[in-house]
């Protein structure tokens, strides 16, 4: 690992400044990803804006308006173990407590994991080449590349995968993500809008303005009631990365599916709104998707590579669950 | 693990000799080099503390005890726990989150000490194995790990002690089987001693562990 800077802040705003006064610094919250990919120098930094003492960045809270507003750097045990997470949103305090590992879970937080880099094994080993390092083009796409948990959706020119599995049930929860220390101070983000499209010599996947930081994910209060499932397809139950995760959330007016939203995890370079499923769902009765869906309209626009066929089954089977998943709990 | 002091190691030099004296040299390297990366505080004009990129004071809090040790902010806890301050309970194996035979606990909880700075744990609680219970005075879980032989080479058998000790911690006698599994989901054993580490774990929470 090279030697950085590290820098100190003790609130948000204090953080943002220093990101700002310099550029090409990281910001570190847990860090525990960026702490491997700086010992494999895959990433340099030279400045390191650490968030270890910001004390203003980790609440948990109910708002009067009825939102909740979860800071981005509460650990994903911090999720799964609160009242309020667990009480209100149990599919996420579910998804963030599936996550990862008890040490992992401990020092991750959810900023860092909306912020989560692709598992893609050519991006991470400096030795292969990457388009997101500057390749002219992406090796998991060429003949024999290796691409069993590469994306099926927007994959061309990179076929990475995000694989948060904690963002598609926020998607599911019309959450939307407040950032802030832009110039113009915060601002919130529509859910899609934090991350942006892979750009060939471009690793960082957020749409984040210099300066900014994910400071905190709101959910915003909902006149109906909402059911929120999820689901994830692994190889193991323990301590893996999800193939394909899923989420459905739906507003219901009595029996009848108001809205759906349906978010896929593990499959795009950025988590992927699925809106063909969407529509399948939206206006029908419960019993009726709970009788019909099959979730193929999840994988609908699919483009997967010849490795990553088994993946649009897998998005089906995870959407089929997520929904059951959702009917099952309130 | 401790060497022996009457075997007078090969050609006059320990390995972790060796570690340490290569510590002290790279400290002094700081100190005496050409960039002023000893240099602790940033410009004045930041409200921030800046650290390094050279070697800068760290105290941390180790067991119960006060410990100041000068490590570079990319030092991890690991490095500073066995080369600095000579505690190798927490083991070196992947270096990369997944194995979890570096695992102690911050502020109580368990984590990897490979992906944690030295210098983020400043103003925490770090409690590694040689912390839990020592030689003639062992903790319940250690205990336990001896009675069910829940250990064969022993290479992970500190980071597996630390997960069992954080869930007995937890959850009390009421510790059950799918509890002690999920503890250590982050802790790999190679000899595959599992069984007994979960006879272990169910047996130092009945005990009051």
């Amino acid at each position: 690992m090279k030697a950085f800077r590290f820098l100190r802040p003790r609130t948000l705003a204090e953080a943002s400044e220093a990101l700002r006064r310099e550029p090409g610094a990281v910001p570190k919250a847990g860090g525990v990803d960026l702490l491997d990919r700086w010992k494999e120098r895959v990433e340099e930094p030279e400045v390191v804006v650490g968030l270890c003492d910001v004390t203003d960045g980790a609440a948990l809270r109910l708002e009067e308006d009825g939102a909740l507003v979860l800071g981005a750097l509460a650990t994903l045990a911090d999720l799964a173990g609160s009242d309020l997470v667990r009480r209100f949103l149990p599919a996420l305090a579910r998804a963030a407590d599936q996550a990862a590992s008890p040490q992992i879970r401990h020092r991750a937080t959810l900023g860092g994991n909306l912020a989560q880099a692709t598992r893609c094994g050519y991006w991470r080993l400096r030795s292969f080449p990457c388009l997101l390092r500057g390749a002219s083009r992406c090796p998991v796409r060429e003949p024999g590349g290796v691409q069993e948990t590469a994306g099926i959706f927007a994959n061309d020119p990179c076929a990475s995968a995000h694989p948060s599995s904690v963002a598609p049930v926020l998607g599911a929860l019309g959450a939307e993500i407040l950032v802030g220390g832009g110039p113009e101070g915060g601002r919130g983000l529509a859910f899609e809008a934090l991350w942006r499209a892979p750009e060939p010599g471009r690793s960082d996947v957020l749409a984040l303005e210099p300066g900014e930081l994910i400071r905190a994910v709101r959910i915003p209060p909902s006149a109906h009631p909402v059911r929120v499932g999820h689901a994830e397809v692994r190889q193991r139950a323990a301590f893996d990365w999800p193939l394909v995760t899923a989420a459905v959330g739906l507003t219901l007016d009595a029996d009848r599916i108001r809205e759906a939203r349906v978010w896929l995890g593990s499959v795009a370079p950025t988590p992927h709104r699925a809106r063909a499923a969407e529509a399948a769902l939206t206006g029908r009765r419960l019993a009726e998707v709970r009788a019909t869906f099959d979730g193929r309209a999840a994988a609908e626009g699919a483009t997967p590579l010849p490795g990553t066929a088994y993946k649009a089954g897998l998005v089906a089977v995870a959407a089929r669950r997520a929904l059951a998943d959702a009917l099952e709990r309130s | 693990m401790a060497e022996d002091p009457s075997v007078p190691p090969a050609r006059g030099i320990t390995r972790r000799a060796l570690f340490q004296g290569a510590g002290a040299a790279a400290a002094a390297r700081a100190l005496l080099g050409a960039t002023p990366a000893g240099a602790e505080e940033g410009p004045a004009a930041t409200p921030w503390r800046t650290q390094g990129p050279g070697a800068v004071d760290v105290a941390l809090r180790v067991n119960g005890a006060e410990r100041t040790l000068r490590v570079e902010p990319r030092v991890t806890l690991l490095e500073a726990l066995r080369l600095d301050l000579d505690l190798t309970g927490a083991k070196p194996v992947c270096d990369r989150s997944q194995c979890g035979a570096c695992t102690v606990w911050l502020d109580g909880r368990t984590v990897h000490a490979c992906s944690v700075l030295a210098v983020e744990a400043e103003g925490r609680e770090v409690t590694t194995v040689e912390g839990l219970g020592q030689p003639g005075r062992l903790h319940p879980v250690q205990r336990a790990f001896v009675e069910e032989d829940a250990l064969q080479c022993g290479f992970c058998t500190p980071g597996l002690v630390m997960s069992v000790a954080w869930a007995v911690a937890q959850h009390g006698p009421g510790l059950s089987e799918a509890q002690v599994r999920r503890a250590c989901a982050g802790n790999l054993c190679r000899c595959g001693t599992y069984p007994h580490v979960l006879k272990a774990a169910l047996k130092a929470a009945g005990q009051g562990g």
